[in-house]
């Protein structure tokens, strides 16, 4: 048989160009994937300098820890704890909703839920976690809020309530997916030991599938947690514009993104020094949500490392 | 058999086995009920937002007819009686062929009494199809004529209403009302002042169950009379109830800046797929070089760790905080301005980190022995990537840019920064033109205090939600479509 | 070709009855490799001859998949894998930076554990290999080749394209995975327990295949079955813990083997 291909075994060297082009490639595909850290690094330089000016005339411990916030109105104040207040406010309303739901929901979808349940639970999950957030706020504020005036009668047009419980439903289906992730991933085998001595369903899930899954499922909190802090249009809609301090869940909050929605939709010019407030205001956001996120990643990556 | 002393009873094990059953089966409910509590709160939803939507029929249809209407009230010590005021008739339009003019007030539609939009929409729904007969009174000036009050100099208080001048032609004239005469009540609500006293009438006339006249008391001299004044008009109008026609008009339409009912998405569909389509256009190749490096080529190194931290950190930043990055890189140091391009490359910012998880699974989906296969008949990486991985997996990648363009479609928060929060009636052309997008427009609609808004508001969230709907539709499709049985 | 630049070291003595081995194709000297932290192969020198079959044996994880995948250095694609020693392709180190090893794959071909087709039809699946390595020639008749090659071309030559290479049965599928191996022409080809997921019909079709191929190509197989090693191969090397424990004609490693742990391994003392 002639042997077309192979002129000479003894050539094992490359044909020339195949390396550069190779090289090529690899670094066109590295620098899609370094753009990542670009980015990064962009936003941290521009919330640094953006919010530099902001800085300079205000501390920030005057930022962090005063009760008046009032960049608009005379005499100004840029103490920004109501909008912290506001935020912290309708997230833990939020928590309030999807921890034990998302969590209850998580344990029967994975311990309980036949397969056929299950396959016909799970798009439905994915349908909800699809819903755009404008859609949330206009269920708080013309279809909650009334609902929520029968029990509250002196509840406001907006406020924290009705938005924080919306962000709770709308971060729902992230929690609860990621729960039921993380609860699945836990060995069948650690689940049989348990049945086998004895245990009832009950028994097993709570004191051997969810504390194995814990620090999986504390993450999935987290990531909810840090979704709801930036959530914007459900309480840009829902949960009003008004700084105050100290927030009630009846009366109408501003949240930090609230915040800066409020500025963009205004008539300020770009440039002025409010929109240097909004840099402030979005690196508060940014810090907090990047921690948040930072720490359930790596608790994730150790749960996998333990279980996969 | 005796039980060793440690061991419980038997009878104590079994009660304790019945309590542990039971604290199982109750927890197995609570479960239950919390999925359940989830899903009715999403059938919630939707059954409010399709209600609502609903309407928009309704209203279309009243406002093709030719008149648009606002509510107005009129107060009578503490209660609130409101009324319909038409507030605009189109020209040419067979509601003015009717003459139904503006300022006229609309109290009857298919023979039910309306003193509220909602109803009046309702109402329109609820009649069988065809000719509407709709009643209204005539504005104070074709109905009556000009009004004066005298005023008590003292106190300032209006102590009597007149009619100044009478309207040839008019009820009042046909009625029998002389200039002069003092109005003092329209069946029994009493007449206050000059602008309150066409109210009265119509609050009176909108009161009687069945088209029949108002009595006005007036005082002629020293004279107290009644007089029957025909103050209502009747006439059928032709309303075009049809779903298809209405929706037609609402996606093809621009919005309207005084009346709901007269709103399209026009400007915001357009604007929605111009700002997708040109994220696409960024996103994915970027996306999913991305990821075909950290699957393909990449090693363990710190590098690429730090990379896939930062990915995962940025999928999770906050949607509002890609709007500041947008707004200073591509409006202004790109000098892009807030236009279309801007708004998309901020987009394709937000959705990168999407675009690439979903990528990276869809490549790690591809089994490794196919990979080999390919590189033990002398493939290089990217033969292997080009003619292997890329196609084998491209229905999954593509799969998970569907959905991640349909999570864009549903973004509002960075494109406000971007100064999509704006009204436009004309279609985007350039990449530089304003633009506005669907769910900013919902959260336009959803702000604004007119009845109405919050029907079409709702109307376009349905259109949105049919949008994401078949775009997952797609998805689903094409997941089902390319599975491969490895 | 027997212009070597580089002769291997002779400093580890060959057995006399290697000395029927011939011309040595493959040869590999002192090899060791570390997956991270642990050690898959320990000082392997072993010589495979050329146009022969050479059958490696050994219970699981002993290292004989590490051997035969150093040989084509398909254990570059994973991560973490460290390489002591020398692989030596007719003479020539093809560890040495200037080996490309794409171009050791062409030549040392490799068919897997479990049947691997891509899922494209079957022609397209043998002409693969030779579309990327720029062959000129005519390509249908180089398909029908290989594939008579195989023994396929009779059961699939009604649907060349038709097919997908995942519609066929799990023994067709490894003979197709053979004639895409034999399409390019290499001159060694590697096989990996290439019938441990076959039924007993395709494991015997497969085995004729490999005596037929023996007259064009040299065949490294690496198999767990023994009565397989000593029903086709010629030569046998035995691995235990990552080390060559005893290498030697076939015949001479089943019947008569010098070391005790051979023995013990053959007659099932263990494994």
């Amino acid at each position: 048989m002639p042997r077309e291909i192979i002129q000479e075994a003894s050539s094992l060297q490359a044909p020339r160009g195949r390396y550069l082009k190779e090289r090529l490639i690899r670094g066109i595909f590295f620098a899609c994937a370094f753009f990542a850290i670009i980015i990064t690094a962009y936003t941290i330089i521009i919330f640094a300098m953006g919010s530099a000016p902001f800085f300079e005339s205000v501390s920030p411990f005057e930022f962090i820890f005063t009760i008046r916030w009032s960049p608009l109105i005379e005499p100004f104040s840029y103490g920004a704890l109501p909008l912290i207040g506001g935020t912290l406010l309708t997230t833990g309303i939020a928590l309030l909703v999807a921890l034990p739901l998302g969590l209850l929901g998580a344990v029967y979808l994975s311990e309980y839920a036949s397969p056929n349940v299950r396959r016909a639970l799970k798009p439905i999950m994915e349908l909800l976690a699809g819903i755009p957030s404008v859609v949330f706020g206009y269920f708080a504020l013309l279809y909650v809020t009334p609902l929520l005036r029968n029990i509250f009668p002196d509840i406001q047009f907006w406020n924290a309530l009705s938005a924080g419980l919306v962000l709770g439903i709308a971060i729902l289906p992230l929690v609860s997916s990621l729960s039921e992730d993380i609860i699945y991933a836990v060995p069948r085998s650690v689940r049989e030991a348990s049945y086998a001595l004895g245990a009832t369903r009950f028994e097993t899930v709570r004191r051997v599938v969810l504390p194995a899954a814990f620090s999986g499922i504390t993450a999935a909190f987290i990531l909810g947690m840090s979704r709801a802090i930036g959530e914007t249009m459900i309480v840009a809609i829902a949960a009003g514009m008004t700084p105050v301090w100290p927030p009630e869940p009846l009366r109408p909050v501003m949240t930090l993104t609230a915040y800066i929605v409020n500025v963009a939709t205004g008539d300020a010019e770009a440039g002025a020094f409010i929109w240097s407030t909004i840099f402030a205001v979005g690196a508060l956001l940014f810090m907090m949500t990047l921690i948040l996120n930072t720490i359930s990643y790596f608790i994730v990556q150790r749960f996998r490392e333990q279980y996969e | 058999m005796s039980a060793p002393a440690t061991q419980p009873s038997e009878q104590a094990f079994r009660r304790r086995l019945r309590w542990r059953h039971g604290k199982s089966k109750l927890f197995a409910s609570l479960t239950i009920t919390a999925t359940l509590v989830g899903l009715a709160t999403l059938a919630a939803l939707l059954v409010n937002v399709f209600t609502n939507a609903r309407l928009l029929i309704a209203m279309n249809a009243t406002a093709e007819a030719g008149f648009a209407f606002s509510l107005r009230s009129l107060e009578r010590g503490h209660d609130l009686f409101p009324y319909i005021r038409i507030s605009q008739v189109t020209e040419g339009s067979s509601a003015e062929q009717l003459g139904v003019r503006s300022g006229d007030a609309l109290i009857r539609m298919g023979f039910h009494a309306v003193a509220k939009i909602s109803d009046a929409w309702a109402t329109v729904e609820q009649i069988p199809e065809g000719p509407t007969p709709i009643g209204w009174v005539a504005g104070a000036e074709r109905l009556l004529g000009d009004l004066r009050a005298e005023i008590d100099p003292e106190t300032s208080r209006v102590t009597a209403v007149l009619l100044d001048y009478l309207t040839p032609g008019s009820a009042a004239e046909r009625a029998g009302l002389q200039v002069n005469d003092i109005l003092r009540k329209a069946d029994d609500f009493p007449i206050q002042g000059t602008r309150q006293a066409w109210e009265a009438i119509v609050i009176a006339a909108q009161q009687k169950p069945t088209p029949s006249s108002v009595i006005l008391e007036i005082q002629r001299g020293e004279q107290i009379l009644h007089i029957a004044l025909e103050a209502e008009q009747q006439a059928q109008i032709p309303l075009n109830r049809s779903f298809w026609h209405t929706l037609w008009f609402f996606i093809t339409e621009y919005e309207s800046p005084r009346f709901a009912e007269l709103s399209g998405l026009r400007s915001a569909i357009l604007g929605s797929f111009y700002v997708i389509g040109l994220m696409a256009l960024f996103s994915v190749p970027l996306g999913v070089g991305a990821a075909i490096y950290l699957e393909e080529y990449a090693r363990r190194t710190w590098l690429t760790g730090l990379i896939q931290v930062l990915i995962s950190n940025l999928a999770g930043v906050p949607s509002v905080i890609y709007g500041i990055i947008g707004l200073e890189i591509f409006a202004r140091a790109f000098a892009l301005e807030r236009g279309v391009l801007a708004g998309a490359l901020t987009m394709a910012l937000l959705i990168l980190p999407v675009v690439i998880i979903a990528s990276r699974e869809a490549l790690r989906a591809i089994p490794d022995s196919i990979r080999q296969a390919a590189y033990a008949v002398g493939a290089t990486r990217w033969q292997v990537v080009r003619h292997h991985v890329l196609p084998y997996a491209a229905p999954g990648i593509f799969t998970g840019v569907v959905l991640s363009l349909s999570r864009a479609i549903g973004e509002a928060a960075p494109l406000i920064l971007l100064g999509a929060f704006q009204y436009v009636a004309f279609d985007p052309k350039g990449l530089k033109d304003p633009f506005t997008v669907l769910p900013i427009q919902i959260f336009t609609w959803v702000g604004m205090p007119q009845e109405g808004r919050a029907n079409i508001a709702a109307a376009a969230i349905l259109v949105l939600l049919v949008i994401l709907l078949l775009m997952n539709a797609l998805a689903i499709f094409l997941r089902i479509k390319f599975q491969k049985r490895w | 070709m027997k212009t070597s630049i580089v002769v291997p070291s002779r400093r580890q003595a060959q057995r006399d009855d290697l000395s029927s081995l011939g011309e040595p194709i493959l040869q590999t000297r002192q090899l060791s490799l570390w997956y991270g932290k642990q050690q898959a192969l320990d000082g392997v020198t072993l010589d495979i001859p050329k146009n022969k079959i050479t059958a490696i044996i050994g219970p699981s994880g002993c290292g004989k998949s590490t051997l035969i995948r150093c040989f084509n250095r398909m254990n570059d694609l994973i991560p973490g894998v460290r390489i002591a020693g020398e692989i030596f392709y007719h003479h020539k180190n093809i560890q040495d930076p200037d080996v490309d090893p794409v171009e050791v794959r062409r030549r040392i071909g490799m068919v897997f554990q479990k049947p691997n087709p891509f899922p494209k039809s079957i022609y397209e699946n043998v002409a693969f290999g030779l579309r990327i390595n720029g062959f000129q020639g005519n390509l249908d008749r180089r398909v029908e080749g290989a594939l008579r090659q195989a023994a396929l071309w009779e059961e699939v030559t009604d649907y060349l394209h038709k097919k997908s290479g995942l519609d066929l049965s799990g023994g067709q599928q490894q003979r197709l995975c053979i004639a895409r191996t034999v399409a390019i022409e290499p001159e060694v080809i590697l096989m990996d327990e290439p019938c441990s997921s076959l039924d007993p019909i395709a494991t015997a079709k497969i085995e004729d295949l490999m005596l037929e191929l023996k007259r064009d190509y040299t065949v490294v197989i690496v198999t767990h079955n023994m009565q397989q090693a000593a029903r086709v191969s010629d030569f046998t090397a035995f691995l235990y813990l990552g080390r060559l424990i005893e290498y030697g004609p076939t015949k001479k490693i089943f019947e008569n083997p010098d070391k005790k742990e051979t023995e013990d391994y053959i007659t099932g003392k263990f494994g």
